[in-house]
């Protein structure tokens, strides 16, 4: 007996009058393929793609609101809502000219003044962004279709910065909107990409919709990524917030979703064995595990401590517990830049690879001046990778002789206590866990992890000068040889004074309803181009 | 009586008062960072310091508590932090999926417990009240989670009856409501029908041995009237004070069957809400929860008067 059985019995049973007969179906057939529902990585809790840059606004704002550059899949910038560029001989100028024909959401053109303002609130956000505020001499709209950017120095990563997909993209926005200061948010969702966002549908937690937006003028080349024609073929999407991944794997067997972008390893076999689900990679640039040791304090404010770690540390064992037995899952990392990638190197790598070495750690540590003071290891709980590689961790730590503190907590106190500078035992710690995507890691521009800049730098506050010399290097470098060069020391020194430590190079899965079809591997999930019979 | 139902109402807004600073205060103290969520992994501390300040985090914590409460005085619960959206709107959107299964998961605990805990003590030292006492005992130690779990995959998976999860609104047809709700009220129920049964049990072989229990026998009276007229209303007052304490089960309860059937209720904002410390969601829906157990003991005081005519106010 099927469902729809089982009710019309239920109704028979009853009484159609006291039930009030079967319901027609929600949906009628076309109009189901014509919806798609999607469960994404997390919920939709906010939808200001500047103001909250996780990475599921930064996904939702991709159907929303389109750039003026786009990454293909070969991370090359390509042209996007911009018709032609066009840049001084000194490489001061930049003059910009948009597509004919673009329009919001509300029906209005969009303009070289909507473009500027949206420039100016993500160039306040953005590490990008804010070397470019840095250098900007005037940013102004020529005419309705133009507008230029004058610097004071070149800058040659300029269709980078506006191209590309790390959090937060510049997503071009009504002028009045993007008028908003950027530490607030914005109230208002009148996107100029493919599709619409339906505010009034919105529940935070729970489900978020969008719409194709008849009037997008998509470009003719065909898409790749966030670039080329975003054909849009589902008329709505529905994004349906799931935190529970059994019950989310559940609905995709049952046909109640159509598309899961990141379900657990271990349901992937499950998922695979129904003939009405396929499963492959979600995105090609992966993630990078890390921890990051916290360079203001001891123990690890010593060079020998963190290097004591890095000889003993079995990658292997980080990705093993992290994907499990799935060897297409992972690869091991001796470097910092994303496997696959141009600039992906392994100078200076050697450290990480061959036989872990537990000798030379207790020497290490021992030459460190290390007196046994507790090293508070923070691991949040709620965050299955963090989780994973917070277990190997302490055991490591132990294994070499360090005094484990083990914090277990969850993923928000992480976030505040990892800002904490205080020493050990005031409130401070010595390293926490974490991941990041690998689009954010191809080069140092949106790379804010490897910055070794001391206070300013991320968590952990590393501080090498000679990191930071090759990032200035790459900045400069006008060809991709000059670039490669300066990754390659930029490595070597980071692994040689220990940025942060690299757990590894892991990659997860995604899983769709075999009625589907166009569903591509990406940085994120790409809804222009799929379609549902 | 009206008197003190007036009495009582005044009584909860000292109650209310005292959750609201306790709440504020666990809050305040209690470890986590809205802003370093918001700011996202790649943030630097400076994006993270900024965003604390936009929203007012770095203020004393009297003046933070101070505008709250003022807020809360002119009907004002807040703002949501991540969501920009007010906090009775957020409520708004949640509260009948909850009510929905609170509801569901009442009444069937109740037609379906207070039978069995009857017919156990009827039957007392039977192969039936050991039956139901071994049911009891069942109810009390299966996590609500693996039931729904179960029941999902027998019901949605294997036999394609039920789906397996979601939620539609009563006003899209009975049908649809009861079809997304049945195995979430029957996985949150099995705690909440064990505690109803063993009481029912109870308090039944306590009134059966009563004089006028065997009065009534004497006279004539046949089993069911005995049982459900005679016995089963006398035993009332512990049952419904019984179900009464059972709510706050259910409202624990309601936070993990909501996930599991990824229904989009209370339980699940709250959950989400204290992830991500959103304090003034957190604030929101803890006074709500606060309020009904409030009213709901009030109720239950009131209906003591409706079993027990002894019992004056």
């Amino acid at each position: 007996m099927d469902r729809r059985t089982f009710l019309k019995t239920g109704v028979a049973a009853g009484g159609a009058g006291l039930l009030g007969g079967l319901p027609a179906p929600a949906l009628s057939q076309g109009a189901a393929s014509r919806t798609l529902r999607f469960v994404p990585q997390a919920n939709l809790a906010n939808f200001d793609p500047i103001w909250g840059t996780q990475y599921v606004v930064r996904n939702a704002a991709a159907m929303v609101w389109d750039t003026l550059y786009g990454f293909d899949e070969e991370l090359r910038p390509q042209r996007q809502m911009v018709e032609s560029e066009a840049v001084s001989a000194d490489g001061l100028t930049w003059t910009f000219r948009l597509r004919e024909g673009l329009k919001f959401h509300d029906g209005s053109p969009v303009l070289a003044k909507d473009a500027v303002a949206s420039l100016t609130r993500w160039s306040a956000r953005d590490p990008m962004g804010l070397m470019l505020k840095a250098l900007q001499q005037e940013l102004v709209a020529v005419d309705d279709r133009s507008f230029r950017w004058v610097l004071k120095k070149p800058y040659p990563k300029m269709l980078m910065a506006l191209g590309k997909n790390s959090t937060p993209m510049a997503f071009i926005m009504p002028e009045r909107i993007a008028r908003t200061d950027p530490f607030q948010q914005i109230n208002e969702y009148v996107g100029s990409g493919p599709m619409r966002f339906l505010r009034n549908e919105w529940v935070p937690g729970a489900k978020a919709v969008f719409e194709r937006f008849a009037d997008y003028q998509p470009r003719q080349e065909k898409a790749s990524w966030l670039a080329g024609g975003k054909a849009v073929q589902i008329e709505r999407v529905e994004w349906v917030i799931m935190p529970d991944p059994a019950t989310a794997a559940a609905a995709l067997q049952n046909g109640e979703i159509d598309w899961w972008e990141n379900p657990i390893t271990d349901l992937v076999p499950t998922l695979k064995r129904n003939r009405n689900i396929r499963a492959d990679i979600a995105d090609p640039l992966g993630n990078i595990g890390t921890f990051r040791m916290n360079h203001l304090t001891t123990p690890f404010n010593s060079l020998k401590a963190r290097q004591a770690v890095m000889v003993a540390l079995s990658q292997e064992d980080y990705m093993r517990a992290l994907v499990g037995d799935d060897d297409k899952l992972w690869k091991p990392l001796p470097g910092y830049f994303t496997p696959g990638t141009p600039l992906y190197t392994e100078e200076g790598g050697e450290v990480l690879k061959g036989p872990r070495n537990f000798d030379l750690a207790k020497r290490l540590l021992a030459e460190s001046g290390y007196k046994g003071e507790p090293v508070p290891c923070i691991v949040a709980q709620d965050q299955p990778i963090t989780k994973s590689q917070g277990d190997v961790t302490a055991d490591l730590l132990k294994r070499i002789g360090f005094n484990v503190d083990f914090v277990a907590t969850d993923w928000g106190t992480t976030g505040q206590r990892r800002a904490m500078k205080n020493p050990v035992g005031q409130g401070g710690w010595s390293m926490f866990h974490s991941w990041h995507a690998g689009a954010d890691c191809i080069n140092p521009a949106v790379y804010t992890a490897i910055r070794a800049s001391g206070d300013g730098a991320w968590f952990g506050w590393p501080k090498v000068p000679e990191v930071e010399a090759e990032v200035t290097n790459w900045f400069d470098a006008t060809d991709l040889d000059g670039e490669k060069a300066a990754i390659r020391r930029l490595n070597k020194a980071a692994i040689e004074n220990v940025v942060y430590a690299p757990t590894g190079f892991f990659l997860s899965y995604q899983a769709w309803r075999s009625n589907l079809s166009g569903i591509q591997k990406g940085p994120l999930p790409i809804f222009w181009g799929v379609t549902k019979s | 009586m009206f008197a003190y139902v007036i009495r009582r109402v005044l009584q909860t807004i000292p109650v209310m008062a005292l959750v609201a600073l306790f709440v504020f205060s666990l809050l305040y103290i209690s470890p986590g960072d809205p802003a370093a969520v918001i700011a996202g992994d790649q943030a630097t501390p400076q994006d993270v310091e900024r965003i604390r300040a936009s929203l007012g985090l770095d203020r004393p914590y009297l003046v933070r508590f101070g505008t709250w409460l003022w807020a809360i005085l002119h009907g004002d619960m807040g703002t949501s932090i991540f969501t920009n959206l007010p906090v009775t709107t957020m409520i708004a959107q949640r509260i009948e999926p909850t009510l929905s299964l609170m509801a569901l998961t009442l009444v069937l605990a109740i037609c379906i417990a207070v039978p069995m805990g009857v017919v156990a003590a009827w039957k007392q030292g039977t192969l039936i009240d050991r039956a139901v006492m071994g049911f009891a005992v069942l109810g009390f130690s299966v996590p609500v989670f693996v039931v729904g779990y179960l029941l999902a995959y027998v019901f949605a998976l294997e036999l394609d009856w039920l789906p397996v999860q979601g939620y539609t609104s009563l006003s899209n047809g009975v049908l649809p409501w009861l079809e997304n709700l049945v195995l979430p009220a029957i996985a949150l129920g099995g705690v909440y029908i064990a505690l109803i049964a063993r009481i029912t049990r109870a308090t039944m072989l306590e009134v059966l041995q009563q004089d006028y229990i065997r009065t009534a026998r004497a006279k004539g009276a046949g089993q069911g009237s005995i049982l459900f007229v005679h016995a089963l209303k006398n035993a009332a007052v512990p049952i419904v004070t019984v179900i009464g304490i059972g709510i706050a089960l259910l409202i624990g309860g309601a936070v993990v069957t909501e996930s599991v059937f990824a229904i989009p209720g209370l339980g699940r904002l709250t959950v989400d809400a204290i992830l991500r410390r959103d304090y003034p969601v957190i604030q929101g829906v803890v006074l709500l929860f606060s309020f009904v157990y409030v009213l709901v003991n009030l109720l239950i005081d009131l209906a003591y008067t409706l079993f027990d005519p002894r019992i004056r106010y």
